[in-house]
């Protein structure tokens, strides 16, 4: 290990059925898989059978990190959480939760690259990972309390500096769609539930240690710098949402710190002012997701950015809204970023006072405090998408018993009370009568328990969903085929920011045309928005990239959140980011040299990894016809405009099938079913998966 | 020799040091702080037009310093070590008409991004319009000839967003607006 920095070397692996506690060398065992979803994705393939389901004890959760959590790299505060996964449908399958927060960090500095957990606990237990020391403890007193009761109290004994990483109610409920939650705001969505069938309230660790380097630390701080440099705002925006002394492009952004723009709640107040992208230390201005996703309302609001180790965008936005201690008796702070944010926003058709007046910003408030501590997942928005779609077409209605329809205050729903929350999301974490138990199902589970059929989903475009209980995430509303192509690729949302951190950054088309070019070849690998042109082999190029980047990401515990950083807000660089990035600093981090190509043929092994892992858990090689499946609704417009023509996100079918087609192809993989070859998977030294899965007749 | 050299250092400081602040400069605030810094005698008038070719030549010998022209045939200077030409242009502009000023930024956004601009984005800086003044200038737009491709487009939660019908045509400006508006935050 000592040739190795980064890694801290160690894999710990707890079986709760025996109390068994072991660990593993990390280097040995998991080297050529990085961390994070790669530990996680080869925990599974050795050692999960078929058949297993998700809450069986044979089913296993890897916590992963990977050889940059910890250290001073910029953004690498993720952690990625790989089991079978509970909401997929009709059966589950491989996927991965990510949670940010600084469990990632006290991870590393505990000694520890990854956790197995496996097993099941006779009774509520949480474990207590503290520099190398790992034991079981007795959780009954803390079952059935929420997150933030949990954190407060795994905190008083560990000290305030221990992470805690908790299920709430909805999890201890067996409740599908429920997270595990660390440092109050930072959550995984759907681990909750796999976390309670084993009776694992929480891990709690902390560490002293540190994260070495191996490289020359002139170099490491320097590459440091240079990725400090090339930061926009969150989701890699690069300009300013208003024009700004120093910036030659705005635009629609999320970047919304400005001149005479102050975080209100602050006290004293703070000025965001210009964040010239030249000084590194505002950086953490640039950003507030309240305001993004709430209005401008958000800023009298606002009392700072929070976020994850090391990164300085921070973007989940602290909120203090004194109004709704009284009105609703919860905490006047919350915070949250994103989906999380908006939780609470996103179940309501409208409000009295608009969707960014003051009862909107209460119905998020009123949501994060109740999801974040109950432990509830939304799954991206389809949830509530669900949950209004069903309600205003009747099917609620028809299909809940008259007693319980009553039982809830409908007519405070459709006025836009956020007090209705607190009757629908605490019944979802108790699995408390029909409607919300079947919401805590997921889409795809929901909508058989009540014959729907998933078809029907598939047809309408507001409900946004995709397939296998999933909604899309950034598809073609964002990038056009190279969308839609990356979310046919996994087994829940796709998570992939790659590519819209990229088409969504601000800069013009030209720009962006220019640096398409320069890493996918050809600019005509991004279109304007709304204005896609037919397929293309760039395009095909940028979904492979986007894809390996993201795995890329989520093993080495930086955030695709933020990145990749191809693009900067740097007019003296042409706009241009550093596509070497990730591997100028894990190579720095491990004294492991590798090329940005090397790394990425690291990261294709990954994601082929999870592809077998699919293919072996779905019995079938038939990926195209069976998993790769993209729904209806990206084949329509809402005024029945013609694909390719200005103004729509209409998709045409045979393009999609050409889409694939060079996508597969560009992978290596076979045309006709999608499947990989086994050529694909021994060129990155997958030998042993290609024989498995040849035993198995699941080659094509 | 060496006075020169002075004035050429302290024109370049002054043009620097608006530019700093957010600001152009024009001739005449130059023309001001020199003197207050001593390096021109007040009564020194006929000094004028010398100056003017001076401050000129300061701007050719500096690569970050840029003139702009600005209404009625005033000229402004700026520093692009702090101050983008997007915004300087803006600054000149804003100190002209500002019916010109907003078609400008329509017709400019149109086509360089493309994308269609909220209303509300001329009551942030370096706009700084009100409300009243943003409806007034559109209503006085409405009637002149020379606006007639600065056209509305509203977004399903009431919002107004121009763009310019020479750079977007309405069908696809409203998809657009409706992505900026409502699309981007239902999509997080």
């Amino acid at each position: 290990m000592a040739k190795h920095g980064g890694w801290a070397g160690k894999v710990l692996r707890v079986d709760l059925s025996t109390g068994r506690i072991s660990t593993e060398d990390t280097i040995e065992k998991y080297k050529d898989f990085l961390g994070g979803t790669g530990i996680g994705y080869k925990v599974i393939w050795d050692e999960v059978p078929i058949g297993t389901k998700p809450f069986d004890p044979a089913n296993k959760v890897v916590f992963g990190v990977g050889p940059l959590a910890g250290t001073g790299a910029p953004c690498n505060g993720r952690t990625a959480v790989t089991t079978l996964w509970p909401t997929c449908w009709p059966k589950p399958l491989v996927a991965s939760g990510h949670m940010g927060g600084h469990f990632a960090a006290e991870l590393k500095y505990a000694g520890f690259d990854a956790i197995i957990i496996e097993g099941r606990a006779d009774r509520p237990v949480w474990l207590q990972v503290a520099d190398g020391k790992v034991e079981i403890k007795d959780a009954r007193r803390l079952w059935g309390q929420g997150i933030r009761r949990t954190t407060v109290e795994i905190n008083q004994q560990m000290g305030p500096e221990a992470s805690v990483a908790a299920i709430g109610q909805a999890g201890e409920n067996l409740v599908p769609m429920s997270v595990v939650m660390n440092s109050y705001s930072h959550s995984a969505g759907g681990i909750g539930g796999v976390m309670g069938s084993k009776n694992l309230k929480a891990i709690g660790v902390r560490g002293t240690g540190s994260v070495r380097i191996a490289g020359n630390k002139g170099e490491w701080e320097k590459v440091v710098k240079l990725h400090l440099s090339l930061l926009g705002s969150v989701n890699q925006h690069v300009v300013p949402n208003s024009p700004q002394p120093w910036a030659e492009y705005y635009g629609v952004t999320r970047w919304v710190g400005s001149r005479g723009r102050k975080w209100g709640a602050a006290e004293p107040s703070i000025e965001t002012g210009e964040c010239d992208p030249r000084n590194l230390n505002r950086i953490s201005y640039r950003t507030n997701n309240a305001v993004f996703f709430l209005g401008e309302k958000a800023w009298q609001y606002t009392v700072r950015g929070n976020g994850c180790t090391s990164c300085p965008i921070r973007c989940h936005t602290m909120l203090k809204v004194p109004a709704v201690s009284s009105k609703y008796g919860i905490p006047a702070v919350g915070q949250n970023t994103c989906a999380g944010l908006i939780l609470g926003r996103d179940f309501f058709k409208a409000f009295p006072d608009g969707p960014m007046g003051q009862t909107a910003i209460e119905a998020c408030m009123v949501g994060m405090h109740l999801a974040d501590d109950l432990g509830i997942w939304e799954n991206y928005g389809q949830m509530q998408r669900d949950f209004k779609e069903l309600y205003y077409n009747g099917t609620i209605k028809n299909k809940v018993g008259e007693n319980e329809f009553k039982s809830y205050s409908w007519d405070k729903y459709e006025k836009g009370d956020p007090s209705f929350l607190f009757e629908l999301l605490t019944r979802i974490a108790d699995k408390e009568g029909e409607l919300a138990t079947a919401l805590g199902l997921g889409t795809g589970y929901h909508l058989e328990r009540w014959g729907i059929p998933e078809q029907e989903w598939q047809k309408d475009q507001k409900v946004a969903y995709w397939k296998m209980g999933h909604p899309k995430h950034h598809s073609n509303e964002d990038a056009g085929q190279c969308g839609v192509i990356i979310n046919t690729q996994y087994n829940r949302d796709a998570q992939c920011h790659s590519h819209v951190n990229f088409t969504r950054n601000g800069l013009p088309i030209e720009v962006q045309k220019r640096l398409a070019a320069e890493i996918w070849g050809s600019s005509d690998a991004v279109d304007a928005l709304a204005a896609y042109t037919p397929m293309n082999i760039s395009k095909a190029k940028m979904a492979k990239w986007s894809l390996l980047r993201k795995e890329l990401h989520d093993s080495l515990s930086l955030c695709n959140w933020m990145g990749p950083w191809i693009a900067s807000p740097l007019k003296e660089r042409d706009y241009r980011g550093d596509d070497s990035i990730e591997s100028l600093l894990y190579s720095l981090a491990t004294g492991d040299k590798k090329s940005r190509e090397e790394l990425d043929k690291v990261a294709e092994r990954i994601f082929l990894l999870h592809r077998a892992l699919t293919i072996r858990y779905m019995e079938t090689k038939e990926m195209r016809a069976q998993h790769d499946t993209v729904p209806d609704w990206v084949f329509t417009d809402p005024a029945s405009k013609a694909s390719f023509t200005q103004g729509t996100n209409r998709m045409d079918k045979e393009d999609i099938k050409l889409a694939m087609d060079m996508y597969y192809e560009e992978m290596g993989w076979d045309k006709k079913t999608g499947s990989p070859t086994a050529a694909a998977y021994r060129k990155l030294g997958l030998g042993n998966v290609a024989d498995e899965l040849a035993k198995r007749g699941l080659l094509p | 020799m060496e006075q020169q050299e002075q004035i050429y250092t302290a024109i370049a400081n002054v043009i620097r040091k608006s530019s700093e602040t957010g600001q152009l400069v024009q001739f005449e605030e130059i023309w001001t702080e020199l003197t207050g810094q001593g390096l021109l005698t007040s009564e020194a008038d006929d000094q004028r037009p010398h100056l003017q070719g001076v401050v000129r030549e300061v701007v050719k010998r500096n690569e970050d310093l840029r003139e702009i022209p600005g209404a009625h045939g005033i000229a402004y200077f700026y520093s692009t070590q702090t101050l983008s030409e997007t915004y300087a242009v803006i600054l000149a502009r804003k100190k002209g008409d500002p019916l010109e000023l907003i078609a400008q930024i329509v017709r400019e956004n149109s086509s360089v991004y493309p994308r269609p601009v909220p209303l509300d984005l001329f009551r942030e800086s370096p706009f700084d319009l009100t409300g009243e003044e943003i409806l007034a200038c559109l209503d006085k737009m409405g009637q002149q000839r020379e606006y007639q491709d600065i056209v509305q487009t509203t977004t399903s939660i009431g919002n107004k967003f121009l763009f310019s019908s020479r750079h977007l045509n309405p069908d696809y400006a409203s998809t657009l607006a409706e992505w900026l508006d409502v699309g981007q935050i239902n999509n997080p």
